[in-house]
């Protein structure tokens, strides 16, 4: 099977500092996989990479098969269009409802989407996250939680092929956050390849799934699924 | 019995209406949105842009109106009016006419009969009511001759001031160096408008500039959101340069319709006290010089705002 995500050697530096060192990865259509590592160790560099915020020193990164290393500046978005991203602090638009949010992401990606067809299928996608009762509340009248899974809704509405989220968890509580867990889930069983930055331990041994583990830039461990160690080392970072 | 596939047919018209609505609602709805909301940092662009293109309108007139001035100076400075003496007999004319028609320098000549004189007065504003107020016909009749080069005018002139046949105390219509005189005002004139226009001009877009610049920062969350999500590169600074271009449409109407008022006002108040209020400029004129001012002004605004969309927006 063809790798959603595509790492060969890639490089990232900011001046004489490496961010990225020689990073070699790979993800496949519905694998979930955490991406751990102390503050400082690249993580959020290589999810930015991913969505072509930055581009990398050396390699290549194919995203769904677009060469993201190589890509022109005008045609970001049509990368950014294969992509769901998840903030650590959402990143909703204060003035639109989380129905209009969700919607903006299909309509700024295909003009042909109609609004009512925005509508139905930005409803779908709140139900599916549990918020189908919210749609008409704006930002600031939902709780952290419920910004967070309105984030996911936008983020999944447009069917990406990859769901990159930084510390989605890092704002809210334990038990939202394990529906936040569940919900990522839920969304990697169709097929969609989550990668997850995060720094909650309990979260990620607990759920067992695929864990690489990034230092100082460097990819140190890639984990597969059902045989996390313990990280004692990540919960003192 | 066997299936039949039916093919969804999705009208194209539909379509078209679709991606024009949202096309609509994404460049020009919500730039205008934007820009009514950001009225107060837009404030400085749009007055600086508007009191920049009364400026250029005004100046732009004023300077059509010297250009028609010095073509007709060039034209009437060829023209030497030979004014002839009242009750000259006709064989003085017929000799000082042969002289003249023999002079190299000469181009041509045409007797003007003082009744034609009286009718060509009247054409020019302000002297039929000169003419209504005296007795008689006050306008002499005069050979008008036209010399082949301006230069020449001078030397026909000191031929014939002292003939028999013209007027002793007004020989001729000749004024030394009055041509050049006036080309070099025209030029100095030209030389210090155009100089203030530019200085006023990269004021206008400097200031224009900055307004979207602050625009573009005040919502900066905005843009990283719209761009994260996927949005075009169109659809992200598009409703900045249209912001632009709202400023600069309406400091350009503005100063348009000033501009118009300004010369319609002109023309009126220089017909009520019989003087030419600037040669060539007509109503027509003017509507164009407001058209002009307009278009100037929505080039000035999308043009500056998308340079500064280019200088501050990143991909």
């Amino acid at each position: 099977m063809r790798p959603i995500l595509e790492f060969t050697a890639v490089t990232r530096a900011y001046g004489p500092r490496l961010a990225l060192d020689d990073v070699n990865l790979a993800l496949e259509p519905g694998e979930l996989t955490f991406l751990v590592g102390p503050s400082g160790a690249g993580k959020t560099t290589l999810l930015k990479l991913i969505n072509r915020e930055i581009r990398p020193t050396s390699g290549q990164i194919w995203v769904d098969g677009i060469p993201a290393h190589d890509l022109k500046a005008s045609r970001v978005s049509q990368l950014r269009r294969h992509v769901g991203v998840v903030f650590q602090d959402f990143k909703l638009l204060p003035r639109l409802t989380a129905k209009e949010n969700v919607a903006l992401a299909l309509q700024v990606g295909d003009l042909r989407i109609s609004d009512d067809e925005a509508s139905e299928r930005a409803t779908d996608a709140l139900e599916a996250v549990g918020l189908g009762d919210r749609g008409s509340s704006f930002p600031h009248q939902l709780s952290g939680g419920q910004q967070q899974r309105v984030a996911v809704a936008r983020a999944v509405v447009g069917q990406p092929r990859l769901l990159i989220a930084d510390e989605p968890t890092g704002n809210l509580d334990l038990e939202t956050s394990w529906q936040m867990m569940d919900l990522f889930a839920d969304i990697a069983t169709f097929g969609t390849a989550v990668l997850i930055a995060t720094h909650n331990v309990e979260i990620v041994t607990r759920l067992q799934r695929r864990v690489m583990t990034l230092v100082q830039g460097r990819l140190v461990r890639d984990q597969p699924a059902g045989r996390t160690g313990r990280m004692a080392w990540l919960a003192s970072s | 019995m066997a299936g039949v596939v039916v093919k969804g047919h999705f009208p194209r018209r539909q379509i078209v209406q679709i991606v024009v609505t949202n096309v609509s609602r994404y460049l020009f709805r919500g730039a205008a949105r934007n820009w009514l909301r950001n009225i107060g940092s837009t404030a400085p662009a749009l007055s600086s842009m508007t009191l920049l293109l009364l400026l250029t309108g005004l100046v732009g007139m004023v300077g059509f109106a010297l250009h028609n001035l010095e073509q007709a100076q060039a034209a009437q400075a060829s023209l030497l009016h030979v004014y002839m003496r009242d009750g000259v007999p006709s064989a003085d004319v017929d000799v000082l006419w042969d002289r003249l028609a023999r002079d190299p320098r000469v181009a041509g000549i045409t007797y003007v009969t003082k009744a034609e004189a009286l009718a060509r007065a009247s054409r020019m504003p302000g002297l039929p009511q000169l003419a209504a107020a005296s007795d008689g016909n006050p306008f002499p009749a005069s050979l008008d001759v036209r010399v082949k080069s301006i230069d020449d005018a001078g030397a026909i002139d000191s031929l014939v001031r002292t003939d028999i046949a013209v007027d002793p105390l007004d020989p001729t219509s000749y004024d030394r160096g009055a041509y050049q005189r006036i080309q070099a005002v025209l030029f100095g004139l030209a030389v210090a408008g155009t100089s203030f226009l530019l200085l006023l001009g990269f004021v206008a877009v400097t200031v224009t500039m900055n307004s979207i610049r602050a625009a573009i920062h005040s919502r900066r969350d905005e843009v990283t959101i719209m761009q994260l999500v996927g949005a075009p590169r169109w659809m992200v600074r598009g409703p900045f340069v249209v912001e632009g271009a709202i400023t600069g449409a309406l400091s350009g109407a503005l100063a348009g319709l000033i501009t118009f008022g300004l010369a319609v006002a002109g023309m009126a108040a220089g017909a009520a006290s019989f003087t030419q209020f600037a040669p060539g400029v007509t109503v027509t004129v003017a509507a164009i010089a407001a058209a002009l001012v307009f278009a100037t002004g929505l080039g000035l605004g999308s043009g500056s705002s998308l340079i500064s969309v280019r200088r501050h927006l990143e991909s």
